[in-house]
């Protein structure tokens, strides 16, 4: 006759089971999270990746709150979206009013929307990680006309990739980045190049 | 004077002192401490970035104005989201980053006294192994010369 199991053996060795799965479910979990916190510490570079190998990635869904309209956008404090502006040639610039780079670029920017608007092109700030209040009066006192959205919570800068401001991008007229430049755009030059290429394609 | 009395002396006295020091009103550090500087990530009140100057002037107006730290934190959420907080609001869905590592170690510290029983209970039902006839000449030899 085969011995009978001591069932107090068999309880400690389900318990021992249990506390080994829990043990490394805990462990996989912590794991988990340290690579997720690794992985998402540095900055993605898809789009500078994809614009490097020559090809043009879609410009991210952005959807922020409106801080000074213009054409193909919504009246101030409404949300705009990127979308809103599909079949234009968008000159997107991150900025902030307390970057002084920002405070140089913007002249040339407005010289930029002042010279192409009539062709299609459109030049979108988008307000990051400043003050709302900040950001108005930034805009007043440099006299800026073109259209400006506000991005509280880094939305826009994680989407876009950006290290910090200023960054400026130009999305063609189906949606795509057709060029990244991190840091100031110093002359209208920079850019009307590259914009009249983009214009030249539709 | 009694212990009792003298105690009781004493306490009148720090109550007194107490009330003699002027609380301070709201600082700007003490709003600061609760956001985190948007650009850096570390908390507003050792932050010295452009962004983070912005920030403490802001808190500074708010506090000419009256307002007291809940409303000048709730306004800088309205700004920045609810990531501008230095810690997860204890409420709601944020209140498990609270609640989740208190319970760890709770359960970690009441799992301890059952897995040290579970160890022991291993180590006294292992079977002692059996010493080898040659191990055993060998240990009874360096026995015999240890005690002659």
């Amino acid at each position: 006759m085969p011995p009978t199991p001591d069932p107090e053996e068999i309880g400690g060795d389900r318990r021992r089971l249990i506390g080994l799965i829990v043990g490394a479910v805990a462990a996989v979990l912590v794991v988990a999270l340290l690579v997720v916190g690794l992985v998402n510490r540095g900055t993605s570079t898809t789009i500078d990746d994809a614009l490097e190998a020559g090809s043009r990635p879609s410009a991210p869904a952005l959807t922020l709150p409106v801080l000074v309209s213009g054409p193909g956008l919504p009246p101030v404090g409404s949300n705009a979206s990127l979308a809103d502006l599909k079949g234009k040639v968008v000159v997107l610039n991150l900025w902030a009013s307390w970057c002084g780079p920002c405070k140089e670029e913007s002249p040339v920017l407005e010289q930029l929307w002042r010279g192409n608007r009539d062709k299609g092109v459109v030049v979108l700030g988008v307000d990051i990680q400043d003050l709302s209040s900040d950001a108005r009066a930034f805009i007043e006192e440099y006299r800026l006309t073109y259209p400006s959205l506000r991005d509280g919570t880094d939305d826009a800068k994680s989407a876009l990739e950006a290290t910090g401001v200023p960054e400026t991008y130009i999305i063609d007229q189906k949606g795509r980045i057709a060029l990244h430049i991190a840091g100031p755009v110093t002359s209208p030059a920079q850019l009307q190049g590259p914009i009249d290429q983009v214009l030249a394609e539709a | 004077m009694t212990r009792r009395s003298l105690t009781a002396a004493i306490a009148v006295l720090l109550a007194v002192l107490a009330m003699a020091v002027p609380a301070l009103s709201l600082t700007v550090n003490e709003v600061a401490r609760e956001v985190r500087c948007p650009t850096c990530n570390t908390p507003l009140d050792v932050s010295n970035s452009p962004a983070a100057d912005r920030m403490k002037i802001f808190i500074a107006d708010r506090i000419a104005k009256g307002d007291d730290k809940e409303e000048i934190i709730d306004a800088l959420v309205v700004e920045f989201g609810r990531g501008v907080l230095a810690t997860p609001p204890k409420s709601g869905f944020d209140l498990l980053a609270w609640i989740v590592p208190i319970v760890l170690v709770v359960g970690g510290l009441a799992a301890i006294p059952f897995v040290t029983r579970a160890w022991a209970r291993r180590r006294a039902d292992d079977p002692v192994p059996e010493i080898a006839p040659e191990d055993a000449a060998r240990l009874d030899e360096e026995l015999r010369r240890r005690d002659p």
